[in-house]
């Protein structure tokens, strides 16, 4: 068998002989290489991309609302009918194992008062984990306390654009009075903007503090519970059912997680990647038509040197795998170049978007580019170990 | 020994039949220096290169060594051709991208079973033989055409073959280089045994070997022995 090393070497030093057309040759398979990496980063960047804007909400969410009908769409059918939770929902639900974070969100659409501006607003009654479940942030200010919570204070913290509606510049609102319902609230806190126009447009209050008047039936609209780990997530929501099973029929409620539309947009965003993938698939056929060409070229061309290996004793195979392993190594030179530029190019696009490549890709770019050269050499390799020697050392 | 029954090799040249070769049968014993004569087209090279296995014949035997060798499977043929034949070529056929050395040396890698010497020191000694040492690193076009024809004759000798064929060995080099080349051939005749048949279109050039067989039109026409 001839060794590898003679076959690299043969290999070089024809590519040598004819520097341009092997260059170009494998530049087919270098495109080709360098848009699937490229498309594969895009898409594992874009992934990325959705699960850190998912994470700004609050990772591990998992959602408890009335009603069966919760589509993630609306909150409407949720509202009617099934549970109204409470307070002893909400203190079962704070007995669910490995829940680290829960509060119960009190929501109702009114108006605000403040230095002559009137706006609606979206209030909402809240424990004090919620801003860290829906990851609010502070511009000025302070969040409300647990005492703040308990002791029912009138202190409140207001989205960024109520804040700018109302006081025109959002930070001069810290220690100003709102009147919501001829109840007049201080400002203690405003928060950054969301562009979520419900939070944007908010006032977070205690939950005690709304059953005062505004919520005289002491229900919530929701309660959410947020667990530090991911493999939790299905635990609790089990656990919340059959805590909630206790006082309601299955219909009455809903408990849904954030992970699963999470899902749902990455089996989306798959999907699309997977087409582009396959578009840009095409080129790596493409560049292996090329090599195949320039193969057959070299067949022709090489025939007396062909002719003279058979005499000297080289069987079919021999000759199959010297020519074969010249298109696998010109095939394979491209693939390199090409996730080399794409390497490159994931670099710069870094700047400003998560692109990422990962070994899978790397692994796919150069498998890919093998398999390349076999399926592409392997024809005109064919031919040149079929070729009767007696005509391949007379061929001139 | 090779021997050969009623051999013959039949080439379409369009709906032309071409009887290349037309029921030859001869025996070429051991050791001998033998000549093939004839004129360009009268089936000589075919000949040569039935014997030398790179040709299947179309109808008869080829018994190599008590071996019928017309039935062999491609490996095989392949395997005797890089152990026990040598080809010396009118055009050289050397490897114009390899170097003196690396061309004597490669039938050294189509050696399937294990070699019994080292191939780079038989290669050098074989260079220093035919006094093309000194240009052992140099590409064919750099070196002479007598220095060509001796690189090839260390090729075909290098896996230490019983029989050498040549075709027309002599018929791109000048008078006084082809006789250099005529009594390397001769030697390794005479002193190392090695058969060789010498496929030639000159009587002057078959006259110095000691049997000659003559072809006209595929057929032996006459021979000695």
């Amino acid at each position: 068998m001839i060794e590898i090393l003679d076959l690299a070497r043969s290999a070089f030093a024809d590519f040598k002989r004819s520097k341009m057309r092997s260059f170009l040759t494998a530049l087919g398979i270098t495109i080709g290489v360098f848009s699937v990496v490229l498309l594969i980063s895009l898409g594992l960047g874009l992934k990325n991309y959705i699960e850190q804007q998912f994470e700004s909400l609050g990772a591990n969410l998992i959602l408890i609302f009335p009603g069966s009908g919760f589509t993630g769409q609306g909150f409407g059918q949720g509202l009617i009918g099934g549970a109204k939770f409470d307070e002893r929902d909400y203190a079962t639900l704070k007995r669910v194992q490995d829940v680290d974070l829960i509060s119960p969100l009190f929501m109702k659409s009114t108006f605000a008062e403040a230095e002559g501006e009137k706006a609606q607003i979206t209030l909402m009654g809240l424990d004090i984990d919620s801003f860290k479940l829906m990851n609010v942030e502070l511009v000025a200010g302070e969040l409300l306390k647990k005492s703040d919570i308990d002791s029912r204070s009138k202190k409140i913290v207001i989205g960024y654009s109520l804040a700018e509606n109302l006081f025109k510049e959002p930070e001069k609102g810290l220690g100003a009075s709102i009147i919501i319902e001829k109840q007049r609230y201080k400002v203690v806190g405003v928060a950054k903007k969301k562009g979520d126009r419900e939070a944007d447009n908010g006032v977070f209050m205690s939950y005690k503090t709304t059953f005062s008047s505004l919520n005289s039936d002491k229900t919530f609209f929701a309660i959410y519970l947020g667990t530090k780990s991911e493999e939790n997530v299905e635990s609790v929501k089990k656990g919340a059912e059959t805590a909630l099973l206790k006082r309601y029929d299955k219909d009455d409620f809903t408990v849904s997680e954030q992970a699963e539309l999470l899902g749902t947009f990455n089996q989306i965003f798959t999907v699309i990647n997977s087409i582009l993938i396959a578009i840009a698939s095409i080129s790596l056929i493409v560049g292996g038509i090329g090599i195949m060409n320039i193969m057959y070229a070299t067949v022709t061309e090489r025939t007396k040197e062909i002719g003279i290996r058979r005499a000297v004793g080289a069987t079919e195979r021999d000759i199959l795998v010297q020519f074969l392993s010249e298109s696998v190594i010109l095939s394979s030179l491209g693939g390199i170049l090409g996730l080399a530029l794409a390497a490159g190019m994931v670099l710069i696009i870094r700047i400003f978007f998560p692109a990422s490549m990962n070994l899978l890709s790397i692994i796919v770019a150069l498998g890919i580019s093998c398999v390349i050269g076999i399926f592409f050499g392997v024809f005109p390799a064919r031919r040149a170990a079929k070729l009767p020697p007696i005509e391949a050392i007379r061929y001139e | 020994m090779i021997r050969l029954d009623n051999v013959s090799k039949t080439y379409y040249l369009g709906d032309e039949q071409v009887h290349a070769v037309d029921s030859v049968s001869l025996e070429i014993k051991d050791k001998q220096f033998v000549s093939i004569l004839g004129s360009s087209g009268s089936g000589k090279s075919t000949l040569m290169y039935l014997v030398g296995l790179l040709e299947r014949p179309t109808a008869g035997k080829i018994i190599l060594d008590g071996k019928d060798i017309s039935k062999l499977s491609d490996d095989e043929l392949s395997k005797i051709r890089n152990r026990s034949v040598g080809f010396v070529f009118q055009s050289f056929n050397l490897i114009s991208k390899y170097t003196v050395l690396e061309n004597i040396l490669l039938p050294t890698k189509y050696a399937k079973s294990k070699l019994d010497f080292n191939p780079m020191d038989r290669a050098l000694k074989l260079c220093k033989d035919f006094g093309i040492y000194e240009r052992r690193n140099f590409f064919p076009n750099k070196i002479s055409g007598g220095q060509q024809q001796r690189a090839a004759i260390a090729r075909a000798l290098i896996l230490s073959p019983k029989i050498i064929l040549a075709d027309e060995p002599t018929g791109n080099l000048d008078s006084k280089t082809g006789d250099e080349i005529l009594s390397i051939l001769e030697r390794l005749n005479k002193d190392f045994g090695v058969t060789v048949i010498l496929v030639t279109h000159e009587k002057e050039i078959a006259r110095k070997t000691k049997r000659q067989i003559y072809i006209r039109d595929g057929r032996v026409v006459q021979k000695y022995l």
